[in-house]
C-alpha cells in the first residue's frame, strides 16, 4: 500500500512538470482475475517538449517476484499466483513502476460465445459489412456486423440459415457451419483456414490459437456459454489508450484496449480485437495494437471489438522546426488551428495575396468570379480593413443569394418530380431564395422545413419533390441533413459501429407516420397534419416484429398522445435543441469553405468517424448557437479567420498535410459554379433551356446556379458531375475522359470564345494591344495578372500560333478556362 | 440435390490434399492451354427480363409453339423464325440461377456477379474487361447504347460504372442512334476547329498550367493529362469519328436491323466492336418493356420479339460474313426469367431461380444447349449456371485469367468470375 501511494504521487509530480523529462507505466495499476489471464503494459517517456513516446519494447521490465507473473520484452504480463506484485521500467536512467493485484488464478473466466467466438468472427475480419456481416451475409453464412447479436450468430452458425431483413425468421438453406461428429471438418475452420475454397480467403492457419478455440468449443459440443443479462459476465464497454498518439516517422506507438465488464472488473482486450487504420500510408496499425508510423500526417484508428467499437487519432509529425512562425490569431478559429499545427511541427503558408483571397472568397461567398475591373480595384485599395469590407459586401450580394440558394437546393434536394406541378416547386424554391434574403436563422429554416404543413406552406412541397416519401425514408434523411447522423442503415438491421439500433429507427420514423397512405394504389401525401380534433395514428409497424411503434425520441422517449396533434412540429422542437443540430450545421457550412469538415463526410458523424479539431468543432457550434443560428455570422467568422485566408502555396513541412487547414486546399469547382464561370471569363452567357415539362425558358442571362438541375439538359453539366439531388450534399466533380472531349469538341469552350459580344471581341474593337489582352484575359479568368515570365512566355506562344491574332487570343482564352488553375477554388 | 452432391465434391478434392491454390493454378495452366480467339464482346441487353419460357426454354405451359431451327436437335419459340436460322452460331443455356427478384438488383446482379452491397460497388463485367484487356484503336473500351433505364438509371448505374475500380472503368454512354439527329456529343471537332488549332491551343494550355502544376502536386493533373491525351487521339482519328457516325451505313443494311431504338443500337454496338471497342450493351429496349405483367404472349409476338429477332439475326449474318464472329462473343440476355404461372393480367412475373440465355461467337460454341429446366421451366433439373461461370466462359475466350480476384478497397478479395456461394465460377465445358 505505501509502495503504491509513492508511486501514485511520482505519477503526479511527473504530470504537473510536464516539460521534465520522465517515465511512467500504463496502467500504473491493474487488478488481473482468473486463470491464463495476461495485461499488455506500456512505458511511456516524456521528452522535454512534453511529447510522450512508447518506449516499452526498449525498457527493461523487472517483476522483483517471478513465481507470481511473468512478463516478456513486448510488456505482456503472464499471471501465475495470487498476490500484490510490483512491476518496475527502467528507461535511459528513469524508473517508474506499478502495483499490481492478481486474483483468483485458477478460477476459469465462464465460456461466452459472444465474446469468444464472436471475438475471432470481428478480429478476423469474418463480420465485416462487405462478407458475412452484410445485410445478406455472404455465401449463404450470415453473421451480424461487428458480433452485435451473438444470439443470432450462434443460431446463423449452429443451425444455419441466414438474415431476412424484413421478418423475424431466417431463411436459405439451413446448412450448419460446424460438424459436432468430426469438429475438424466444421466448415467454420475449414473455410477460415483455406482447406476448402473461401471467398474471402484464409483468415488463419490451421493450429493457430484462434483456430483451436473454435475447435476446442465444437468438441464440447458448441455451447452458447454465458451471455448477458443477469447471469453472465459481458463487456460493458472498451476503452482504448492512449486516444490521441504523436509518432515519428519510423517509431512506434502501442494501443491497449480495455474492456469494461458488467461485474465491474476490468480486462485487457488487446489481443483480442482488431485495429485498422483509416491510412495505413500515414500509420500503419497492426495486431496487438503496434501502430507504425510511415509519414507525416494523422488518420484514427479504429478499433473493433465483439459488439463495440471505438477509434483513437494517431499523428505522425515532422522534425522539430526552429524558428517556427508566428500566427497572428484573428478569432477563436485560429487559436485551435494554431495549437494543433504547432503541436504536429507544421508550419502554416503564409498569408493569401490580394489576388488570391478575392479570388477565394467570391467563390466561397458567392459563387462567382470578381470582373477585371473589380480585381484591379481591389488591388490597388490601400485601406487596411479591405478584406473585412469586401466580406461584408459579398455578403449582402444578390450572388450571395443565388449562391446559397444553390447549395441549400443541393442540401434540401428542390428538384422537379413529374408528379408535382411547377407552382410547388417555385413555391419551394423561392422559400429557400426568400430565407437568405432575409437571413432567417437556421434553425428556423429547418424548424419550417420538418414541420412545414398545410396545402399552401412553401416548405411542405419537401415532402412532394423527395421522391421517396415513405416515412422510413423521410425520417433519416432529415437526420442527414440536420444532425448530420447517418442512420438508414438502422432500418433494417441495428447499426453496425453505433448505437443506432433498430427500434430507435423506427420510433422516430413514426413521427412521420400519419403523413402518407395509400389509396387506390397511388401514395397520397397528406402534409394537412393539423387534427386537433382528431389525432391521427402515428404508429409505424417494426417491420421484424411486426408491433407497432409510436413516435418516439431518441432517448426513448414517447410522444404522449396528448401531443399527437402535430408531431413533426415537435419533433422539429426537439431536432434544433438537440446539441447535434448545432455541431452537424457549424461543420457542414464549414466543410463548403475548406473542402472538408472538421468531420468528414461533413453529414457521417460517428463514434468511429472522429473529428479532427474537437474543441474547435465545439467553439464554432457554440458560436452558432449563441448568435442565434445566423448563417451569414458564421460565414463571416470563417472568412475573417487567418486560417481561411492562407495561401495555397504549401511549404515542406505541410505539403502533405490535407486536415490541418495548415493551407488553403485546392478544391474544384461544382458543375455548375464552373460553367458559370467560363461564361463570365468569356463574357458570353450560357442561353439554357428549360425541360418542356417546366412550361418555358428561363430569362436570358440566368446562371447555371439559378436553374434546377434535374429541368436544365446540359451536357457540360453531365460531363463534370452535377448533382442531379436524388442525395442531399453536393455531387464531386472528378477528371473525366468526357471533360477533356468536351473542352476540345465541345460547344461550351468553342462557341463562347469567338461570340462578337464576347470578352475577346470588345478587346479586339477597342484596339488593346496583345501585352493589355493577354492582362485582361488573365484577370477575368484567373483573377490575377500573369508573372513577369509567364507574360514572356504566353508572347512567345502566341507569336508561334499558326491562326490570325484574334484565333491565337481565342486560344489562350480557351487555354485559361481549360486549365486546372481555373477549374479550382485554391 | 445438386447442391449437395456438388458441395461433396468440393469437400472430396480439397479433403484429398489438393489445396485451393493447386486448383487455381491448375485452371490457369488450362486457360493458357487453348488460344482465345474473342477481341469484344456485344451484350444485347433485354431490359425487364424476358420469359425464358416463350423462348429459348418453351415448355408445356407456354403460349407459344416451337420451330426447329439450324441447330439439329434444337427447338425455339416461333416468334423468332429469323434467328432459327441462325441457331448453329448461338447456344443455349437453361439453367441460369440467380436470386434477386427486383429490377435494379437483378441487373446488378446480372451485370456485376454480385448480389448489390451498399459497402461496396462492383465493378461491372464491361468494366472487368475493360480493366483486363484495355482500348483498342482509340476506342472507348466500354460503351453503352443507348442509356439503359432511361428516368430511372440513378438506380440501375452501378451496372455500367467501374465501382470500386473507379470512374475510368465507366460505360461511355451515348445517345439513341436511331433519331435523325444522332450524334455522339463531343467527339468530333466543329467545323471551326481543325486538328492544328487544336495543337497550338495545347501548347498554349502547356504554358498557362505550367505556374500552378509548379505549385500544386496534385494526382489531378495526371489523370486530367491522360484524358486529354485519349481525347486527342479519338477526335484526331478519322476511323474512331467514323465509327460513330451510323449514318455511314447503308441504308439498306439500317433497314435490315430494323429503323427503331433496338435495331439501331444493335447496329451501332457492331459498328463500336469493328472499330475497337470491347465490350458493347446494345440496350435499345426502353425501361422495363420485356417486364411483361400483363398481356405477356400478345406484347411478346407483337412487339418485342420481332424487334430482336430482326436485330439479333441482322447482326449474326452480318458478323458471320465479315469472319467477326470468330472473334466477338455474343451475349443476348435480360436480368431474370419470368415466372411458370400465368398471373390474372395474363402476364408473367419476375423470376430468378431458372432461366435462359443465349451466347456464342468469339470461341465459344454455338448450336449447344446447356443444362435443362424442369417440366415447368420453374427450377433447375440439370447443372445450374451462375454469372460466375457464364463470366468465366467469357473472360476465358478472351484470353483473361478467370480466376483472378481483385482487392476490394477493404482488403477483401472479390472473384472477378463470381459463382455461386460466392465460390470461383468455372468456364462451361460444353461450350469450349
Amino acid at each position: 500500500m505505501k509502495i503504491c501511494a509513492v508511486a501514485g504521487l511520482l505519477v503526479l509530480a511527473q504530470l504537473a512538470h510536464a516539460q521534465a523529462p520522465g517515465l511512467r507505466i500504463y496502467p500504473a495499476r491493474a487488478t488481473l482475475w482468473g486463470a491464463n489471464t495476461s495485461q499488455r503494459f506500456l512505458a511511456l517517456a516524456r521528452d522535454a517538449e512534453g511529447v510522450e513516446r512508447d518506449v516499452t519494447e526498449n525498457a527493461l521490465w523487472i517483476i522483483a517476484d517471478a513465481t507470481k507473473a511473468t512478463i516478456d520484452a513486448s510488456g505482456k504480463l503472464m499471471v501465475r499466483a495470487a498476490g500484490p506484485v510490483t512491476l518496475r521500467a527502467e528507461f535511459d536512467g528513469l524508473r517508474a513502476e506499478s502495483v499490481i493485484r492478481i486474483e483468483a488464478v485458477d478460477a476459469q473466466r465462464p465460456f461466452s460465445f459472444g465474446t469468444d467466438i464472436g471475438g475471432i468472427f470481428t478480429r478476423r475480419g469474418c463480420n465485416n459489412s462487405d462478407c458475412h456481416g452484410g445485410v445478406k451475409g455472404k455465401a449463404g453464412y450470415k453473421l451480424s456486423a461487428n458480433a452485435l447479436f451473438p444470439q443470432d450468430d450462434y443460431t446463423w452458425t449452429v443451425e444455419g440459415g441466414t438474415f431476412d431483413v424484413l421478418s423475424a425468421e431466417t431463411k436459405g438453406a439451413r446448412v450448419s457451419r460446424i460438424d459436432k461428429l468430426d469438429p475438424e471438418k466444421s466448415l467454420l475452420l475449414a473455410k477460415a483456414a483455406g482447406q476448402v475454397a473461401h471467398g474471402g480467403g484464409r483468415r488463419f492457419a490451421a493450429g493457430s490459437p484462434d483456430y483451436v478455440t473454435i475447435l476446442n468449443w465444437v468438441k464440447a459440443g458448441a455451447p452458447f456459454g454465458a451471455e448477458s443479462g443477469d447471469k453472465g459476465v459481458f463487456i460493458r464497454s472498451i476503452e482504448v489508450y492512449p486516444r490521441e498518439v504523436v509518432l515519428r516517422a519510423g517509431s512506434s506507438h502501442r494501443l491497449l484496449v480495455t474492456a469494461q465488464l458488467s461485474n465491474g472488473r476490468t480486462e485487457d482486450l488487446t489481443d483480442q480485437v482488431l485495429f485498422v487504420s483509416g491510412d495505413s500510408t500515414v500509420v500503419e496499425a497492426s495486431e496487438g495494437g503496434l501502430l507504425r508510423g510511415k509519414q507525416t500526417g494523422e488518420t484514427s484508428i479504429m478499433i473493433r471489438a465483439a459488439g463495440h467499437a471505438v477509434s483513437a487519432r494517431a499523428g505522425v509529425i515532422g522534425s522539430p522546426v526552429s524558428n517556427y512562425p508566428a500566427f497572428p490569431a484573428r478569432n477563436y478559429i485560429d487559436e485551435h488551428v494554431a495549437a494543433k499545427l504547432r503541436k504536429f511541427r507544421i508550419v502554416p503558408a503564409a498569408l493569401s495575396g490580394d489576388a488570391e483571397f478575392l479570388r477565394r472568397v467570391s467563390l466561397d461567398l458567392t459563387g462567382t468570379l470578381p470582373p477585371p475591373d473589380r480585381v484591379r480595384e481591389f488591388l490597388a485599395d490601400r485601406s487596411p480593413n479591405k478584406r473585412a469590407a469586401l466580406i461584408e459586401t459579398l455578403l449582402e450580394t444578390p450572388e450571395f443569394v443565388d449562391y446559397w440558394g444553390f447549395r441549400l437546393g443541393d442540401m434540401l434536394r428542390a428538384t422537379f418530380v413529374t408528379s408535382n406541378s411547377t407552382a410547388g416547386l417555385k413555391a419551394f424554391e423561392d422559400w429557400i431564395l426568400t430565407s437568405l434574403m432575409a437571413n432567417k436563422p437556421f434553425d428556423q429554416l429547418a424548424m419550417e422545413r420538418i414541420a412545414g404543413q398545410g396545402r399552401s406552406a412553401p416548405a411542405r412541397n419537401f415532402y412532394y419533390v423527395s421522391e421517396k416519401v415513405a416515412p422510413e425514408n423521410l425520417m433519416p434523411e432529415l437526420i442527414r441533413v440536420f444532425m448530420g447522423r447517418r442512420i438508414d442503415c438502422a432500418q433494417c438491421h441495428n447499426h453496425p459501429f453505433e448505437t443506432w439500433s433498430q427500434n430507435q429507427f423506427w420510433g422516430l420514423t413514426a413521427f412521420f407516420g400519419g403523413l402518407t397512405e395509400v389509396r387506390n394504389g397511388q401514395l397520397i401525401v397528406d402534409t394537412m397534419g393539423d387534427h386537433p380534433d382528431r389525432p391521427r395514428d402515428m404508429s409505424v409497424i417494426h417491420p421484424r416484429t411486426k408491433e407497432k411503434v409510436l413516435p418516439t425520441f431518441l432517448d426513448g422517449t414517447v410522444l404522449p398522445r396528448e401531443r399527437w396533434t402535430d408531431p413533426r412540429r415537435e419533433l422539429a422542437q426537439w431536432v434544433v435543441s438537440h446539441p447535434y443540430f448545432a455541431e452537424a450545421a457549424a461543420n457542414r457550412i464549414w466543410g463548403y469553405f475548406f473542402g472538408r469538415g472538421i468531420v468528414d463526410p461533413v453529414d457521417d458523424f460517428r463514434g468511429t468517424n472522429p473529428p479532427t479539431h474537437p474543441e474547435l468543432l465545439a467553439a464554432l457550434a457554440k458560436d452558432f448557437q449563441t448568435h442565434r443560428f445566423d448563417l451569414k455570422h458564421l460565414m463571416r467568422t470563417i472568412a475573417q479567420s487567418r486560417t481561411y485566408q492562407l495561401s495555397s502555396v504549401a511549404n515542406e513541412t505541410n505539403r502533405h498535410d490535407r486536415i490541418n487547414y495548415s493551407r488553403a486546399q485546392p478544391r474544384p469547382l461544382d458543375a455548375a459554379v464552373l460553367l458559370d464561370a467560363i461564361s463570365a471569363a468569356t463574357g458570353v452567357p450560357e442561353e439554357f433551356r428549360y425541360h418542356p415539362m417546366a412550361n418555358g425558358d428561363p430569362a436570358a442571362g440566368t446562371r447555371a446556379q439559378q436553374m434546377l438541375p434535374d429541368l436544365c439538359p446540359s451536357p457540360f453539366m453531365d460531363a463534370y458531375g452535377r448533382s442531379m439531388r436524388k442525395t442531399p450534399g453536393p455531387g464531386a466533380p472528378q477528371p473525366a475522359l468526357s471533360q477533356a472531349l468536351h473542352m476540345f469538341a465541345g460547344t461550351t469552350y468553342n462557341s463562347k470564345l469567338s461570340k462578337p459580344d464576347g470578352r475577346l471581341a470588345q478587346l479586339l474593337a477597342r484596339g488593346a494591344d496583345d501585352g493589355e489582352a493577354v492582362d485582361e484575359l488573365y484577370l477575368a479568368a484567373l483573377t490575377r495578372l500573369p508573372t513577369a515570365a509567364e507574360k514572356q512566355s504566353v508572347m512567345q506562344a502566341l507569336a508561334q500560333q499558326r491562326g490570325g491574332r484574334a484565333a491565337s487570343l481565342g486560344n489562350l482564352l480557351w487555354a485559361l478556362v481549360s486549365s486546372r488553375e481555373f477549374a479550382h477554388n485554391h | 440435390m445438386m447442391k449437395r452432391s456438388s458441395f461433396l465434391r468440393a469437400g472430396a478434392l480439397t479433403f484429398l490434399g489438393a489445396s485451393q491454390a493447386d486448383l487455381l493454378r491448375a485452371a490457369a495452366a488450362a486457360a493458357g492451354s487453348t488460344p482465345a480467339k474473342a477481341k469484344a464482346c456485344i451484350l444485347l441487353w433485354l431490359e425487364g427480363g424476358i420469359s425464358h419460357l416463350d423462348s429459348w426454354d418453351v415448355k408445356a405451359n407456354s403460349g407459344f409453339k416451337t420451330i426447329s431451327t439450324k441447330a439439329s436437335g434444337i427447338r425455339v419459340s416461333d416468334i423468332f423464325p429469323a434467328t432459327a436460322k441462325h441457331m448453329d452460331k448461338l447456344s443455349i443455356i437453361r439453367s441460369m440461377r440467380t436470386q434477386e427478384r427486383n429490377h435494379p438488383q437483378g441487373t446488378i446482379e446480372t451485370l456485376c456477379g454480385h448480389r448489390p452491397n451498399p459497402a461496396l460497388k462492383f465493378p461491372s463485367v464491361g468494366s472487368i474487361i475493360s480493366k483486363e484487356l484495355g482500348g483498342r484503336d482509340n476506342m472507348p473500351p466500354f460503351a453503352v447504347v443507348p442509356m439503359p433505364t432511361e428516368g430511372d438509371f440513378f438506380n440501375y448505374e452501378e451496372a455500367y460504372r467501374g465501382g470500386f475500380l473507379g470512374p475510368q472503368y465507366d460505360s461511355m454512354i451515348l445517345p439513341d442512334p436511331s433519331q435523325p439527329d444522332f450524334a455522339v456529343p463531343d467527339l468530333s471537332l466543329p467545323k471551326s476547329v481543325t486538328a492544328e488549332m487544336i495543337e497550338d491551343r495545347r501548347s498554349l494550355l502547356k504554358v498557362v498550367d505550367s505556374h500552378y502544376r509548379a505549385q500544386e502536386t496534385s494526382a489531378e493533373f495526371a489523370k486530367m493529362d491522360t484524358f486529354q491525351q485519349q481525347a486527342m487521339q479519338m477526335l484526331l482519328s478519322p476511323k474512331v469519328k467514323e465509327a460513330f457516325d451510323i449514318s455511314k451505313e447503308p441504308d439498306k443494311i439500317r433497314d435490315r436491323y430494323g429503323r427503331t431504338r433496338v435495331g439501331q443500337s444493335v447496329l451501332m454496338a457492331r459498328r463500336l466492336v469493328e472499330a475497337g471497342c470491347r465490350f458493347v450493351t446494345a440496350a435499345g429496349y426502353k425501361h422495363g418493356e420485356w417486364d411483361t405483367h400483363g398481356d405477356n404472349d400478345k406484347r411478346l409476338r407483337e412487339s418485342l420479339a420481332p424487334r430482336l429477332d430482326q436485330s439479333l439475326s441482322a447482326l449474326l449474318e452480318d458478323l458471320a460474313t465479315s469472319g467477326l464472329l470468330e472473334s466477338t462473343v455474343v451475349l443476348v440476355t435480360g436480368e431474370f426469367g419470368r415466372t411458370p404461372a400465368i398471373n390474372p393480367n395474363r402476364g408473367r412475373d419476375h423470376w430468378p431461380d431458372c432461366w435462359s440465355l443465349l451466347v456464342g461467337g468469339g470461341g465459344i460454341s454455338g448450336g449447344r444447349i446447356v443444362g435443362a429446366s424442369d417440366e415447368r421451366g420453374a427450377y433447375v433439373a440439370d447443372r445450374p449456371v451462375s454469372t460466375g461461370d457464364l463470366y468465366a466462359t467469357i473472360y476465358k475466350a478472351m484470353g483473361i485469367d478467370w480466376t483472378k480476384t481483385y482487392m476490394s478497397p477493404a482488403g477483401r478479395p472479390v472473384y472477378i468470375a463470381n459463382g455461386f456461394d460466392d465460390k470461383m465460377g468455372e468456364p462451361i465445358k460444353e461450350l469450349a
